[in-house]
């Protein structure tokens, strides 16, 4: 029982990171589908960084710096040039996975795995099973908390969250939204580089192509089964975590009678009866969700 | 005219600025950006077997983009191009694999009909979802593509897998030579004549019919086409349902054309590669039929970068995905005056 | 004689323009004003929709930044298009359609603009803080309730609430009669009137004479962007000087004296116009019956309650009512958008009560929604596609159409109804209010529409369009169709129906004939009936 719960905090950890990240995208009114690109530049930045300088706090450095200034690329791409989020979150996403790919082939020639030297501090023996944790775990439900508090118990957060709901109530007390969405993408950045890192170097220390394999978008979904609250979209990653990890057991148990493909994919339908269902909750097929617009004439 | 002028100005702009921050990003990786863009150009366009190349990837490319077109166009968000496409080739080679010993006149045509109902299955069930319970249809369709790649690898991996392969990549066994409607090349009048067709008759759909101009408006303002009395759920429903219907074909051709047969996760980047045909082209067919020639340029050189040259083709997703993030943008002149008349609309001064 | 209140350089001016210019895009706004308002007084700026009022009120709260211009308050310049300077000076200002997130609890909306105050809070302190400040308002709302579950009045009163937590000196309301039932626009005054000998200065934002004349102390006019006049005394002018004023002199083909003293509210006493000419026949089938009919409340509105109404052909039937009581369940039912839990719908005789949508509307039923932009039309689709799309779902969908057809058959219809516009192809967005109403009428009342369902047509339209709105309702009443004419301007209600009900609580609480009294009327529309 400590096992699965060691393992479900291993694996759901990066995605409650990056689900926070989605949070206060969506508090301040942007659907964040760049999530996924974000984590993955956490991942390789913080494994290539920790690699070329030996230092861990180097490579975590790089990770943020790089993710910040790709959550404000996006801030840019969205608010400025006035693209459509989603297509623009689906850009950031293939460039964060193209980029870390070519990061790679620049450095070692090919498409490797990279080996780390070291992963991030854990907890050490005196803990038992739970060791084996690493520290952003443990920091994980402060952040969770900290987010709370500042979305709903700060003037900060209501600030926010009117930038989302209603710029013009923002703007009539002075708020500019825009600024709003800036500081929220770059916050959630460094979230996004946390994530990345902790699932690059929490257990495995490796970084490989592809990785995340659409933690980003699951985190996503956290957040509207969440509705867009921190715990609670806290809560459903750690419920697609906890399916994802039966699915990792279920495969050592049941490897021969049932499909390795169809536990890996676990998660995903999870995801879609998740979505599913907050779908339904929130009104069914009246809640029509904005498009934007993408055509030119 | 005018409009379209504009629209193809403000493509190519943000295709420049795109590749502007391509760019940066090869310096920044180490590469030089000039050495890359030349060797993109020439195994895209410059190279004498460019253009057959090209040509090859822009036909299912094309097929593919018209149903996300018809999808976009429709007000939903169907970003599960790729997965309609891995399912479509699917079902078409368990039609091929089911019916081998009967005449290609009846096995051809059933593989085609096979992959168009792959494709139109997998993308009816997130539009089922979206339009009766309002599930987004962003996430389901994500969610969607990554486990079709699953099932393509439990596929190849079993049922159909090629008993004489050599385990390195899985795959079935090739098409017979018999099916097969083109060479490796990827050119032949099939393929050439289905992509035309399905051009043709896009186009007549979403220019010359009621539910082309209907469903346009659904696209761009749902509430109001409810309000003057159409379904939401069959207008949105059937632009999902031929998207995925389009991306089947486009596998089932695949598999029985240029690749042969079904490989675990062959052409990953078909989906995505489509959306952006889509969207850089306007949402428009014939805009999307030069697109797709320049895309599958791109996709071309691809192949042509790290054989030839020694160049990462990941720099050609990079190029993929830059564009993207700058093609909706919409900061333009000539907007500005349409931002100041609605605020004016709206108010009451 | 006009009598100047306030020379124009007074250093002790609670708030003073200079030259004021708003663009927007091509579109001036406001074009030079200069006004300046004395302290301590209530101050009514008045002008028919698209004169420049709101605009105004937001460059004087900071929000708008005009292209030219000063800005004084309190005799000391602030930078315009500065929202924290403009507070700080002591501007607040109360918004027409209320700036407050729907999702937020009142405690929430309170704080959120707060300028001083703790940065983190509990929630329980937070109600603490603001519950006295709302006792003090008189506002009838639970700290924990939010926003989107009160309803209109208890929302102004947060939205006042809200501009008063700082201590203003300035406080601008933008239209905020315009939701209020007669009873609550007294209500309001006597606030108003109760801050201003607390030391406030007022700046009263409105478009109907007679509500300016209830409480005002000076009247400014703007029309078309620009001063025509003011501030001047309010007991020194007259509604006729006024109307002539907020209209200009262009006069409206068949607009009648009672139909111009409608449009600007000037009608004073309690007695409404004269007769109308009533043309519904007797004895023939009705267009429109209700019987009984009962839905769910939900997110749109409360649950209609037994609704039982008739329309007769060539009768135009109005419906009064603060917003919020079922008018647009009401309208949704009709429109086969809300399902009904019992009851029947007949349109002439047959009944349409299970019939979809595009069924009724191939039977005559034609609507003009509440929304323009957002349930009218596509702003971003061109203007043909917007007018064939009725037509266009008559049809079966795979039917082949040519475009060229729709285009030129929406061109002769809009010359018709004398929309301005360049060409067809152009996106609905561009074209201003009152064109994109009258494309909507165009699309909507055809030859062949039985049942006309107008819901707030006029909103936010200038005097010429909604007099030609009414003009347009007026004669498809000629031809013979019923028109169910929904507003929250009972100066436009008397003047137009032939018969009017009051909604109330999903039900229909009273029917008048003319002559209508504003009192009984006023009185149905708050219960005290």
């Amino acid at each position: 029982m400590e096992e699965f719960v060691v393992a479900t905090l291993r694996y759901g950890t990066p995605l409650v990171y990056v689900t926070m990240a989605g949070v206060l995208a969506q508090r301040a009114g942007v659907w964040h589908l760049g999530l996924e690109g974000l984590m993955i530049i956490g991942c390789c930045a913080s494994v290539l960084g920790l690699v070329q300088s030996g230092s861990l706090l180097v490579g975590l450095g790089i990770a943020v710096a790089l993710c910040v200034a790709a959550s404000a690329l996006l801030w840019f791409v969205v608010e400025k040039l006035g693209a459509n989020p989603i297509i623009a979150g689906l850009g950031l996403t293939g460039l964060g996975l193209g980029g870390s790919d070519l990061a790679v082939q620049a450095i070692y020639g090919s498409q490797a795995t990279i080996n780390a030297p070291i992963g991030l501090p854990r907890l050490g023996h005196q803990f038992g099973n739970f060791g084996v944790l690493s520290v952003l775990v443990v920091l994980m439900p402060f952040v969770v908390f900290g987010l709370w508090v500042l979305l709903r118990r700060t003037r900060f957060g209501l600030q926010l969250a009117a930038s989302g709901e209603h710029p013009f109530a923002a703007r009539s007390v002075g708020v500019n939204p825009s600024r709003m969405r800036l500081i929220a993408l770059c916050l959630g950045g460094v979230l996004c580089a946390l994530g990345g890192a902790e699932l690059a170097l929490g257990s495995l220390t490796i970084f490989a192509y592809g990785m995340t394999a659409g933690r980003g978008f699951m985190g996503f979904s956290a957040v509207i089964f969440g509705g867009g609250h921190p715990v609670a979209s806290a809560a459903a990653a750690l419920f697609f975590s906890i399916v994802g990890a039966m699915g990792i057991r279920a495969q050592l148990l049941f490897g021969d009678r049932v499909p390795n493909d169809l536990l890996l994919a676990l998660p995903y339908i999870a995801t879609v009866i998740g979505v599913w269902i907050s779908g339904r909750l929130r009104g069914g097929a009246k809640a029509a969700s904005s498009f934007g617009e993408l055509r030119d004439y | 005219m005018e409009g379209k002028l504009i629209a193809v100005g403000r493509a190519l702009a943000f295709v420049l600025l795109a590749l502007g921050l391509c760019g940066v990003i090869f310096e920044f990786a180490g590469y030089s950006a000039l050495e890359m863009f030349e060797s993109i150009a020439d195994g895209a366009f410059l190279n004498p077997n460019a253009w057959q190349g090209s040509l090859r990837w822009a036909l299912p490319l094309f097929i593919t983009a018209c149903g996300v077109i018809i999808s976009f166009r429709s007000g939903y968000f169907n970003v599960g191009a790729q997965g309609q496409f891995y399912m479509g080739a699917i079902a078409a080679t368990f039609v091929v694999d089911f019916m081998n010993g009967l005449p290609a006149a009846i096995v051809v045509p059933f593989s085609f009909v096979g992959g168009i109902a792959g494709g139109a299955v997998w993308a009816l069930w997130p539009g089922y979802l979206r339009v009766r319970s309002g599930a987004d249809e962003v996430i389901t369709t994500l969610m969607g593509n990554f486990i079709s790649g699953l099932i393509l690898i439990y596929v190849t991996g079993g049922i159909l897998k090629d008993p004489s392969g050599t385990g390195q990549v899985m795959a079935s066994r090739p098409v017979a030579i018999a099916y097969r409607i083109s060479s490796e090349t990827g050119l032949s009048p099939a393929i050439v004549g289905t992509a035309v067709l399905v051009g043709v008759l896009m186009w007549v759909l979403i220019n010359r019919t009621a539910f082309g101009v209907l469903s346009s408006l659904a696209g761009r303002n749902p509430t109001m086409v409810v309000w003057q009395g159409a379904r939401m759920s069959r207008l949105g429903l059937a632009g999902f349902v031929l998207g995925g219907a389009l991306a089947g074909l486009a596998g089932a051709i695949e598999v029985l054309g240029p690749n042969g047969r079904l490989v675990s996760g062959f052409l990953p980047t078909h989906g995505f590669t489509a959306i952006l045909i889509a969207l850089v082209a306007g949402l428009s067919i014939s805009g999307a039929a030069i697109v797709s020639l320049f895309f599958g340029g791109l996709a071309a050189a691809s192949l042509y970068l790290p054989v030839l040259v020694g160049l990462p083709a990941a720099a050609i997703d990079i190029i993929n995905a830059a564009i993207a993030l700058f093609i909706t943008a919409r900061a333009a002149p000539g907007l500005g005056w349409l931002i100041g008349r609605r605020s004016r609309a709206a108010g009451g001064a | 004689m006009i009598e100047t209140l306030i020379a124009e350089a007074s250093p002790a001016a609670a708030l003073q323009c200079r030259d004021i210019s708003v663009q927007y895009g091509e579109v001036s706004a406001l074009v030079g004003v200069s006004v300046a308002f004395a302290p301590n007084l209530i101050h009514a700026v008045v002008g028919q929709n698209g004169a420049g009022k709101t605009t105004f009120a937001r460059v004087a709260a900071g929000i708008v930044m005009p292209i030219a211009g000063t800005l004084a308050i309190g005799g000391r310049e602030v930078s315009t298009g500065n929202v924290s300077q403009a507070r700080a000076a002591g501007v607040e200002l109360v918004h027409q359609s209320f700036a407050l997130p729907p999702s937020f609890t009142v405690a929430e909306a309170m704080e959120f603009g707060a300028e001083r105050g703790r940065p983190i809070f509990a929630r329980r302190g937070l109600e603490a803080r603001w519950t006295r400040h709302l006792e003090n308002l008189g506002v009838r709302a639970r700290l924990r309730d939010r926003i989107r579950d009160l309803p209109v009045e208890a929302q102004q009163g947060v939205e006042i609430a809200r501009a008063l937590v700082a201590d203003a000196k300035v406080l601008i309301l933008d239209e905020p009669t315009a939701v209020l039932s007669p009873v609550g626009i007294e209500t309001l005054f006597d606030r108003l009137r109760s801050l201003k000998a607390g030391g406030v200065t007022i700046i009263l934002i409105l478009h109907k004479i007679r509500e300016m004349l209830g409480v005002a102390d000076t009247v400014t006019v703007l029309r078309g962007g620009r001063l025509v006049e003011g501030p001047i005394s309010a007991s020194t002018t007259d509604a006729r000087r006024l109307s002539t004023s907020i209209i200009g002199l262009q006069t409206e083909k068949g607009l009648t004296a009672e139909d111009e003293a409608a449009l600007v509210g000037a009608s004073v006493g309690d007695l409404a116009a004269a007769s109308q000419t009533t043309i519904a026949m007797e004895g023939a089938t009705p267009i429109l019956t209700l019987e009984n009919v009962v839905t769910r409340g939900d997110a749109e509105g409360p649950a209609l309650e037994d609704v039982s109404l008739t329309i007769a052909p060539g009768e135009i039937v109005g419906v009064a009512g603060v917003e919020g009581n079922g008018q647009r369940p009401l309208v949704r039912a009709l429109s086969e958008l809300a399902n009904l839990q019992s009851g029947r719908i007949l349109l002439r005789g047959e009944d349409v009560t299970r019939t979809p949508l595009r069924e009724r509307r191939a039977r005559g039923l034609r609507v003009i929604p509440f929304e323009r932009n957002s349930e009218g039309l596509s702003l971003s689709s061109a203007l043909w596609e917007n007018w064939s799309a009725r037509q266009l779902l008559l049809g079966p969908a795979l039917k082949l159409i040519a475009p060229a057809r729709y285009r030129k058959e929406c061109d002769e219809s809009l010359k018709r109804w004398d929309v301005r516009y360049t060409t067809t192809m152009q996106p609905a967005g561009s074209l201003s209010g009152g064109n994109a109403q009258k494309l909507i009428l165009a699309r909507e009342i055809d030859s062949d529409a039985s049942l006309i369902i107008a819901a707030q047509p006029t909103r936010g339209l200038d005097v010429g369009a909604t007099a030609f709105v009414w003009r347009s309702l007026r004669e498809a009443r000629a031809r013979g169709c019923g028109v169910l004419f929904i507003s929250s301007d009972l100066d436009e209600l008397f003047e137009i129906s032939d018969r009017l009900v009051v909604m109330l609580s999903g039900r229909i609480a009273a029917e008048f004939r003319p002559p209508y009294r504003l009192s009984d009327v006023g009185a149905a529309m708050t219960g005290a009936h």
